[in-house]
C-alpha cells in the first residue's frame, strides 16, 4: 500500500483567508443540532480544541491507544479500551471523563500539559449537546498552529504579498523603502534613527561588507575627497563589479552547503575537483547569476534541459558533505547521506529543518514523516548504494557526462524508498512515492514521473522547480533574510536556518515580504549597469546598502535609553559594530603586510599548520605537506579544507565546523584567539614583514610609525598615541639589544650537558682520535667510545682532508667502520655536520648493502634534495634542515613509539616507529653504504650513537653536550636588528588592537 | 517556545559571552591608564569593566542536582581493549577453548577477518581488594583498587569499525558532527580555572584516534566548548609562546600598548561590551602563558610521585606523565580530562589483531601502573571523591581468535567492559554480564548511551535536561536513548 500524502491535506483547496467563513458556513448548513449548540461553532470552539490537545496523538497515524479523532468516523470507532463516546449518557463519555480525571492530555517530557477550565467547560457542552461534527469535516494535526507547534497556517508558509511602503512623517516618494519600512515603527515609538556613519566609517564598513578586505588608502582618500552627491552609489557600484564581491558572498555560501575539501572519517580522502564547485558558486555570484538558476543548476544540474559542465558541477552541492567509506553497516549508512542531502536542501533554500521527519512527524512544524521520504526520494535516486571507494559515493564520470565532481541519478527507474519506523531501516514500511513539502498547500505537491527517454528519475528538477515556483512562500523569504543578515549582522528573521515554530519570527515582516517580492518582481526599476532581472541579487544587495538604514551609525546619542528597551536592536536604530570574521581577518592582516594575492580560483592552498596541531591526526606522516609559501598568501576562501584538520587559526575565530549547513557563524571571544593573534607564527610573519618593508622605506622612525598605522588602521597616529609608540620603540629596542648580547641559554637550565654512556656504541670527534697522510688527510678516526668502531680509509683518494679542525667530504670521501653498530631496533644517531650538498641524497652514516640485499631495510642518516633529512627509507621526509653551511647538529631517534629528527636541538620531523632494520651489513661514513655514490658533501665534525633510544630528558643532555662541544649556539630565531625587531613588535600590537578587528 | 535569539549554528548570543574574572578587570589598569593621563579621567570613570559576576559560558554553573563529582578523567584505551582478557572473566571459555561460537550468536565479522575459535584468557585472572573482583595479570596494580571500580560488564555499542565507534564513545552517536562528553560537561558546569582550558585532551605520541578532531569537537556548539589538546611537555597549548625574543616583559610591553590604545578606542564609542570582552581575553590569554606551562611542570611533584607514576621508568614514562598532568589539572580546577593510551593505528593501539599476549602485553605494561598511581594519588589527597575516572575503549573484542591458532581478536561492540571509579561511585562491584562466552551483553546490557546518561549523573547533570538547541531541536548527548545505571551509584 502507498501512503497517501494527501490524507494530510485539507478537505477542499480554500485559499486562507476564506477558510473560516468556509467553515462557518458548512457549521451553519450542516450542524442538525443548531438550537442545543447554539453558543457552540465547531471551527471556533472544538476543532481547535481538539488540533491543540488531542490530535498529536490520537491521529491517523498515530493511533495512540487505537483512537483517533480527526473525524466523526474515527471519533465514533472508538480505540483498544472501547468506544470514545458513550450512546447514554453522553456526559460519562470516556472522551470526556479521561480529561475530567485529569488523565488527559497527558504529561509530555515530565511536564503537564495544561487544558483551561474554559476548554473543559467547552467540550462539556459540546458532548452534553451531542456532540456533533460537521459532516465530511476531517481534522488534521498540521491545520492550525496552537501554543505547541506550527501549523500550515504559520506564518512563512503563507503565500508572499507585496505589501505597501509606508508613507508617513517625513517619508516620500524618494524614501528607500527599506527606509521607510524600518522608521516607520521608530517613529510610532517617537525614536530617531542614529545619525549617519562618517565617510570613513561608511567606507571602511561596505568595503569589508561587500568584498571583505579594507579599502586602499587611496580609496580612503578619493571617497574623502570627492563631494558629488552620487560618490557613495560609484563606491558601491565598484565594489558590486569586484571580483572579490563573488569571493566574500561566496564564502558565506559554502558555509551553508558546508562546503570542505574532503570526505572526514578514517581516511578523510580528498573530494576531487571540489573546488570546481566552489569557483563555480564565486563565478554565479559575481555574475550575477539570478537566484532561480543558481538553485536549480545545484539541486539538478544534470537534469537541466540546457544542462553542461558548469551545471554540473554545481551539483556538487548534493556531494559535500561527510562521506564514510567505512561506515558500521553500509546499507543503514545510505540513510544517513539521504538525511545529509534532505537536510542541505531544505535548510539552505527552505529554512526549514524537514530533517526532523525522519523518524517521526515534526514535532513542532507542519512536516508529516511522509514528507520527509517524499523528499528523500529524490536524492535516493543517486548513487547512494554502498560501492566502490573510489567514486567516494558518488556517480561514474561516465554517469555525469563529465569528470567533475557532481551528482546524478542512478537512472530513469529506481528502486522505491521505504518510510522506515522511527527512521530506522531496520524497519522498513510503506513505500512512499516523491512528493514535494505538503506544508505549503497552494502550490502543487506531487513528483511526476520522468518522460519515457529521460535518464534520470527527474525527481530533483521538480523539487528544484517547486523551490524557484515563485509561489513557494519560503525560498525568496529565506534568500532575502540571509542578505540581510549577512549586511546588518542579524536577520530580519534571526534564525536564519530555521523559518519554522523553534525560529524566530521576523521583526518587521512586511519588509521582508517586499523584499521577498522584490527580488520576483522587480519594480524599483532605476537605471544602473547592474541587472534588473527577476532573481538577480546585486540589485537588492545595492538597494540595502544604498538604504540610510545601512548606513546610519552604530553608535546613537540614545545609545543607553534605546538599548534599555531595545537591547537586541532588533528595531535597527543603529547599526551594529561588528567583528571581522575569520576569513576577514586573515585577508586583512595580508593586506597590512602588503602581501595579499588576489590570485582566482584554482586547487586550494593549504596553510602551514603548527606540528602540535598535527599531533591530532592518526596518521602523522605526510598527512599535512603545507603549500609553498607564497601560495599561502592568497585569500582564505580559497584554503584546503581538510575535514580532520581544519586549520585551527580559522577556526579559532569561529569559522563553522563543515558537518552540517552553517547560515551564521558564531561570534566568540576567547582567550585562545588572543593567544593565536599575539603568537601565532602568520601573524607574526605579517609583522615582522610589514617591519621590514618600512624599514626599506624610510629611515626616519616618525615615517615608520606613521607608515605602520597607515598599513593596518589605514589612518595616522595622533598625538597621544605616536608618543605612546616611539617609547614602545625604544623600550622593546633596549630589550631586544640586551638579549642579543645576552650569552645563549640552554633550553633547561638545570640539566647538565652529559655525553651519557649507557648504550654509546660510537663517538667519533674532530677533538682527539684523528690520524692523517703526509697530504693532510684523514686516514682513520678513533672511536672514543669503549664500543672500539674505528674508522678508517685506507685508499688515500678517498680519505676527507683535516682542516680547520674539520674532515672534509668533498668529492667521493668515506670511511669504513670495523664492526657492527646496532644490535637494537631503538638507537639514537648525532651529527655534527655541514653541508652543501646540492641535489641527490648524500650520506653521512649508513650500513645500505645492496648486495647483501639490505637495499630498503638499511639505517642510515643523511640529506637529499636541499635540505631534507632522511632518517632510513621508512622516514625518507624526516623534516628539513636550515642554516646547513653552519655547523649544526642532527640527531635521529628510533624510540619505542615515534621516530624523530631534530636540528640543534629543535625538533624537525616526526612519525611513527620504523619498522625492523637489517643491522647486519657494514656501516660507512659520508656515503650511502657500498653504494659508491651519495657522497656527503660537507664537513663532519663529530658522530656519536646509540645502541638504544635515548629519553627525550637524555637526548637533550647529549644534544647540549654536543652543542657545547663544538661551538653550535643555538640559533636566533630572529636574526633581525632590534630596531626592526621593536617596529615589528609596534606593528604587532597594532594588528591586534580592536580597531583593527571591529568595524563600526 | 522560545523565542529569545536563537543561533542555528549554535547557542544564543548570551551563550558567546566568556568574560574572565576579576584579574584585570578590576579598577587597576584603568585607575593606571588613567593616572598616566592617557586618557581622561571622566572615560575612566564612564566605563567600568565588567568584574566578571554573573557571565555565563565557561564560568561555573549550577549542576542539576548536588553531586561531588568537580572533574572528570577519561583514560581512553583507543583500538579497543579485550573484555574476556581483562575485566570479564569467563571460565567457560576454557571449556569451550577450540571451538566455534554458537551459530545462533549473529555478528558482524569486522573487516571481514577470519572467524577463528573460542580462546581463554591469555593472563590468569584473580581476585583484588575486599571485594575480590577478578581482574587479570594485564592490570596486576589496578587490580589492587579493586575496591574503588564499577566495572560495568554488559556495555555494549553501536559500531564494530574504529573511526565510528571512537566518535560514538565520544559524542553519542557513529556519525562526525556532534559535541563531545566533555563539551557537554564544560556547557553543563561551566568551569572552576578561567586560566586554563576547561576540557583538555592528552593524546598519545604515536598518533591521535581514527576521526581525529572529531573526537574532541563542540560539533554544533560554540568553539569555546571544544577540546584544547594539551602537550605533556614544554608550551602545551598551541598558540601559547610567540618567537624567542618575545619574552614575558616584552610581550607585557606590548599589552600594555595594546590596552591603551584598545581603551582610547573604546572611550569613543558607545555600548562596548564586546570590546571590553575582547580587552580582558588579552589578560586571560596572558595569564594561560603562565598557568598552562605550569600545570605540565612535573619538576614541582616529588621523585617518590614520579616514581609512583612510573615517570622516568619505560614503559610508564608517557603514560604516568600524562596521568600526573591529568591530576594537577584537576587540582587547578580543570572540567574535563581524556588521555588516550595508544594511537595511530593497529598495534600501535589496543587493537590486537596480532596477539592479544604481546598487544595487551606491552600497552597493559604501559598504563597499569601509571592508572594504579593515579587512584593512590587522587584517593590520598582527597581528590578522588570529588573526581570521577572513567575507564574504557570505544569497543571490546571478541572471545573467539582470527584463525586457528592465531593469537589475536577481532572488534566486538556486542558486549564489552569499562569502569569507573571516585566520587558517587559504588566501588567493588561487576554490573551487568556478558554471555558465558563474554561474546554480548545479556544481563543488564549497558549502551554507551546508558553509560553517558550515567556520567552526566554523577557530574550532577540530568542527561534529559542538558539539551542545547540546535537547528529547530533541543540536542542532547544521549538524544532519545540513555537511562542512568542506578546500581553502580553509591
Amino acid at each position: 500500500m502507498m501512503v497517501r500524502s494527501t490524507s494530510w491535506r485539507m478537505p477542499f483547496p480554500v485559499p486562507r483567508p476564506a477558510m473560516n467563513l468556509v467553515y462557518g458556513l458548512v457549521v451553519l448548513l450542516l450542524s442538525t443540532s443548531a438550537i442545543a449548540a447554539e453558543s457552540l461553532d465547531f471551527e471556533r470552539d472544538i476543532a481547535p480544541l481538539f488540533v491543540r490537545h488531542c490530535l498529536e496523538c490520537h491521529n491517523d497515524t498515530a493511533e495512540t491507544g487505537g483512537l483517533s479523532l480527526t473525524s466523526h468516523g474515527r471519533l465514533m470507532q472508538g480505540g483498544e479500551s472501547g468506544p470514545a463516546l458513550n450512546k447514554e449518557p453522553l456526559g460519562d463519555s470516556p472522551l470526556l471523563q479521561r480529561v475530567l480525571d485529569g488523565e488527559m492530555p497527558p504529561p509530555k517530557e515530565n511536564k503537564p500539559q495544561t487544558i483551561t477550565s474554559e476548554e473543559i467547560d467547552l467540550l462539556k457542552r459540546w458532548v452534553a449537546a451531542g456532540a456533533h461534527w460537521p459532516e465530511g469535516r476531517v481534522l488534521d494535526p498540521y491545520e492550525r498552529t496552537t501554543e505547541a507547534r506550527a501549523g500550515r497556517d504559520w506564518w512563512s508558509l503563507q503565500p508572499i504579498e507585496r505589501p505597501e511602503v509606508p508613507s508617513f512623517g517625513e517619508a516620500d516618494s524618494s524614501t528607500n523603502p527599506i527606509d521607510a519600512f524600518i522608521r516607520r515603527p521608530l517613529s510610532e515609538r517617537g525614536w530617531q534613527p542614529a545619525p549617519p556613519a562618517d565617510r570613513r566609517t561608511l567606507l571602511r564598513r561596505v568595503t569589508y561588507d561587500l568584498i571583505g578586505l579594507p579599502p586602499t588608502p587611496e580609496e580612503y582618500a578619493a571617497f574623502e575627497r570627492d563631494e558629488s552627491p552620487d560618490a557613495y552609489q560609484q563606491v558601491v557600484d565598484r565594489l558590486l563589479a569586484s571580483p572579490q564581491f563573488g569571493e566574500r558572498w561566496g564564502r558565506y555560501w559554502l558555509d551553508l552547503v558546508r562546503y570542505a575539501d574532503t570526505c572526514g572519517y578514517e581516511r578523510d580522502q580528498e573530494k576531487i575537483g571540489a573546488w570546481k564547485y566552489r569557483d563555480w558558486v564565486i563565478a554565479a555570484i559575481n555574475d550575477d547569476m539570478p537566484y532561480d538558476q543558481f538553485v536549480l543548476a545545484q539541486v539538478a544540474g544534470d537534469e537541466l534541459p540546457n544542462r553542461d559542465e558548469s551545471t554540473v558541477i554545481a551539483t556538487g552541492f548534493l556531494r559535500l558533505g561527510t562521506w564514510n567509506d567505512e561506515p558500521n553497516d553500509p546499507q543503514e549508512y545510505k540513510y544517513e547521506r539521504l538525511e545529509d542531502m534532505v537536510h542541505a536542501t531544505s535548510t539552505a533554500f527552505l529554512g526549514l529543518t524537514v530533517k526532523c521527519a525522519r523518524c517521526h512527524d515534526h514535532k513542532f512544524d507542519p512536516i508529516p514523516q511522509t514528507d520527509y521520504y517524499r523528499m528523500a526520494s529524490a536524492f535516493w535516486a543517486g548513487p547512494i548504494e554502498p560501492g566502490d571507494r573510489q567514486f567516494l559515493g558518488g556517480p561514474t564520470a561516465d554517469a555525469l557526462g563529465y569528470d567533475v565532481f557532481g551528482w546524478t541519478d542512478r537512472g530513469r527507474d529506481v528502486p522505491p524508498l521505504h518510510l522506515l519506523k522511527s527512521g530506522d531501516p531496520k524497519h522498513p514500511l510503506d513505500v512512499v512515492e516523491p512528493g514535494q513539502l505538503t506544508a505549503v498547500t497552494f502550490l502543487d505537491d506531487s513528483i511526476s514521473p520522468p518522460p519515457e527517454d529521460a535518464s534520470t528519475t527527474q525527481r530533483r528538477l521538480q523539487i528544484a522547480e517547486w523551490i524557484v515556483n515563485e509561489q513557494n512562500p519560503l525560498t525568496a523569504r529565506v534568500l532575502v533574510n540571509r542578505l540581510w543578515q549577512h549586511h546588518f549582522g542579524e536577520g530580519l528573521v534571526r534564525t536564519p536556518n530555521n523559518f519554522g515554530f523553534n525560529g524566530n519570527k521576523p521583526t518587521h515582516p512586511e519588509l521582508l515580504d517586499w523584499l521577498a517580492d522584490e527580488l520576483m518582481h522587480p519594480i524599483s526599476q532605476e537605471p544602473s549597469a547592474i541587472s534588473q532581472r527577476p532573481w538577480t541579487l546585486k540589485r537588492l544587495h545595492k538597494l540595502i546598502v544604498m538604504s540610510e538604514t545601512y548606513r546610519q551609525s552604530a553608535d546613537h546619542p540614545l545609545y543607553d535609553e534605546y538599548s534599555a528597551s531595545d537591547p537586541g536592536n532588533q528595531l535597527w536604530s543603529r547599526s551594529e559594530r561588528r567583528r571581522l570574521d575569520a576569513d576577514a581577518l586573515r585577508d586583512s592582516l595580508l593586506v597590512a603586510s602588503g602581501q595579499l594575492d588576489l590570485t582566482p580560483g584554482g586547487p586550494g592552498f593549504k596553510p602551514t599548520i603548527d606540528p602540535e596541531a598535527l599531533e591530532g591526526l592518526s596518521k602523522k606522516s605526510g598527512a599535512w605537506q603545507a603549500s609553498p609559501p607564497e601560495q599561502q598568501l592568497r585569500r582564505s576562501i580559497y584554503t584546503y579544507l581538510q575535514r580532520s584538520l581544519l586549520p585551527p587559526t580559522l577556526t579559532v575565530f569561529d569559522q563553522p565546523d563543515t558537518t552540517l549547513p552553517c547560515g551564521q557563524r558564531d561570534v566568540t571571544t576567547v582567550a585562545p584567539q588572543a593567544l593565536a593573534l599575539m603568537n601565532n607564527p602568520f601573524v607574526h610573519e605579517r609583522s615582522e614583514t610589514l617591519a621590514a618593508r618600512l624599514m626599506e622605506e624610510s629611515d626616519s622612525v616618525d615615517t615608520q610609525i606613521e607608515a605602520a598605522w597607515q598599513a593596518i588602521l589605514s589612518r595616522g597616529p595622533t598625538a597621544e598615541e605616536r608618543r605612546a609608540a616611539v617609547a614602545h620603540l625604544e623600550s622593546q629596542q633596549q630589550r631586544f639589544e640586551e638579549q642579543l648580547e645576552a650569552p645563549k641559554q640552554p633550553r633547561d637550565p638545570d640539566l647538565a650537558p652529559q655525553l651519557l654512556t649507557e648504550g654509546l656504541t660510537l663517538h667519533l670527534s674532530v677533538r682527539d682520535g684523528i690520524t692523517t697522510d703526509d697530504q693532510g688527510r684523514g686516514e682513520s678516526w678513533s672511536d672514543l667510545s669503549p664500543a672500539g668502531h674505528h674508522a678508517s680509509q685506507p685508499n688515500a683518494e678517498s680519505r676527507p682532508l683535516f682542516v680547520d679542525d674539520r674532515l672534509r667530504f668533498e668529492g667521493r670521501n668515506w670511511f669504513a667502520l670495523d664492526g657492527q653498530l646496532l644490535t637494537s631496533q631503538q638507537y639514537t644517531l648525532l651529527a655534527v655536520v655541514t653541508d652543501h650538498g646540492t641535489g641527490g641524497h648524500r650520506g653521512i652514516l649508513s650500513n645500505w648493502n645492496g648486495a647483501a640485499g639490505n637495499s630498503t631495510l638499511s639505517v642510515f642518516l643523511g640529506l637529499s634534495g636541499e635540505s631534507t633529512v632522511r632518517f632510513t627509507d621508512a622516514f625518507g621526509n624526516a623534516g628539513s634542515v636550515t642554516n646547513r653551511n653552519q655547523p649544526f647538529l642532527l640527531s635521529a631517534v628510533s624510540g619505542p613509539y615515534q621516530s624523530t629528527v631534530q636540528q640543534n636541538g629543535e625538533l624537525i620531523g616526526s612519525q611513527s616507529t620504523i619498522p625492523e632494520r637489517n643491522l647486519t651489513t657494514p656501516w660507512v661514513i659520508g656515503q650511502q653504504g657500498n653504494i659508491n655514490g651519495e657522497y656527503w658533501q660537507g664537513d663532519i665534525i663529530a658522530i656519536v650513537a646509540y645502541d638504544r633510544a635515548l629519553s627525550d630528558t637524555e637526548l637533550q643532555q647529549v644534544e647540549q653536550w654536543l652543542m657545547r662541544e663544538h661551538g653550535i649556539e643555538r640559533e636566533v630565531v630572529f636574526p633581525a636588528d632590534p630596531a626592526q625587531l621593536a617596529l615589528a613588535s609596534l606593528c604587532h600590537v597594532l594588528m591586534n588592537t580592536n580597531e583593527f578587528l571591529y568595524v563600526d | 517556545m522560545s523565542q529569545q535569539t536563537h543561533f542555528p549554528c549554535g547557542q544564543t548570543r548570551r551563550e558567546f559571552v566568556w568574560e574572565m574574572g576579576a584579574g584585570f578587570a578590576g579598577t587597576a589598569l584603568t585607575a593606571l591608564l588613567a593616572g598616566d593621563g592617557f586618557f581622561s579621567q571622566a572615560h575612566a570613570g564612564e566605563r567600568p569593566l565588567p568584574d566578571g559576576s554573573g557571565s555565563e559560558g565557561l564560568m561555573p554553573k549550577k549542576s542539576h542536582h548536588p553531586s561531588p563529582i568537580k572533574s572528570v578523567i577519561f583514560l581512553m584505551m583507543n583500538g579497543a581493549p579485550s573484555q574476556v582478557d581483562t575485566f570479564d572473566y569467563k571460565p567457560e571459555l576454557e571449556k569451550y577453548a577450540g571451538k566455534d561460537l554458537p551459530p545462533d550468536k549473529e555478528f558482524i565479522n569486522s573487516g571481514g577477518r577470519k572467524k577463528g575459535f573460542l580462546t581463554p584468557a591469555w593472563r590468569p585472572f584473580r581476585p583484588g581488594g575486599e571485594s575480590g573482583l577478578l581482574i587479570s595479570d594485564y592490570f596486576p596494580n589496578v587490580r589492587k583498587h579493586a575496591d574503588k571500580l564499577a566495572v560495568v560488564n554488559s556495555c555494549h555499542t553501536d559500531s564494530h569499525a574504529h573511526g565510528s565507534a571512537l566518535v560514538a564513545m565520544n559524542t553519542g552517536k557513529t556519525f562526525i558532527g556532534r559535541p563531545s562528553l566533555g563539551s557537554w560537561a564544560v556547557y553543563g558546569l561551566g568551569t572552576e580555572n578561567q586560566d586554563l582550558p576547561g576540557y583538555v585532551v592528552i593524546l598519545d605520541k604515536r598518533g591521535g584516534p581514527i576521526s581525529g578532531q572529531p573526537n574532541w569537537s563542540s560539533g554544533f556548539m560554540s568553539a569555546a566548548y571544544a577540546g584544547t589538546l594539551f602537550r605533556p611537555t614544554g608550551t602545551p597549548i598551541l598558540d601559547l609562546a610567540g618567537p624567542e625574543h618575545l619574552d614575558r616583559k616584552a610581550q607585557r610591553e606590548q599589552l600594555d600598548l595594546l590596552a591603551r590604545l584598545n581603551h582610547e578606542h573604546l572611550s569613543s564609542r558607545k555600548g562596548g561590551q564586546k570590546l571590553v570582552d575582547r580587552i580582558n581575553s588579552y589578560e586571560l590569554a596572558y595569564r594561560m602563558q603562565a598557568a598552562a606551562p605550569e600545570a605540565v611542570d612535573l619538576s614541582q611533584e616529588t621523585q617518590q610521585t614520579q616514581d609512583a607514576y612510573g615517570i622516568g621508568q619505560q614503559p610508564t614514562d608517557e603514560y604516568g606523565r600524562n596521568c600526573l598532568i591529568a591530576r594537577r589539572l584537576v587540582e587547578r580546577g580543570v572540567r574535563f580530562v581524556q588521555l588516550y593510551s595508544g594511537g595511530g593505528h593497529l598495534e600501535e593501539t589496543w587493537d590486537a589483531h596480532e596477539s592479544i599476549e604481546k598487544n595487551h602485553g606491552r600497552h597493559g605494561a604501559e598504563v597499569d601502573q601509571p592508572i594504579a598511581a593515579l587512584l593512590e594519588d587522587l584517593d590520598q589527597r582527597g581528590l578522588l571523591e570529588s573526581t570521577l575516572i572513567i575507564w574504557g575503549g570505544e569497543f571490546g573484542r571478541m572471545p573467539f581468535s582470527e584463525g586457528k591458532d592465531a593469537p589475536g581478536r577481532n572488534h566486538n561492540p556486542y558486549g564489552f567492559s569499562m569502569w569507573l571509579a571516585g566520587g558517587g561511585v559504588k566501588g567493588g562491584i561487576n554490573y551487568g554480564e556478558t554471555d558465558e562466552f563474554g561474546f554480548e551483553a545479556v544481563v543488564n546490557p549497558v549502551h554507551l548511551s546508558d553509560l553517558h546518561a550515567t556520567i552526566l549523573h554523577l557530574m550532577g547533570l540530568d542527561h534529559e535536561l542538558l539539551t542545547y538547541f540546535h537547528q529547530g531541536r533541543n540536542e542532547s548527548l544521549t538524544d532519545v536513548r540513555g537511562k542512568v545505571v542506578e546500581d553502580v551509584l553509591a
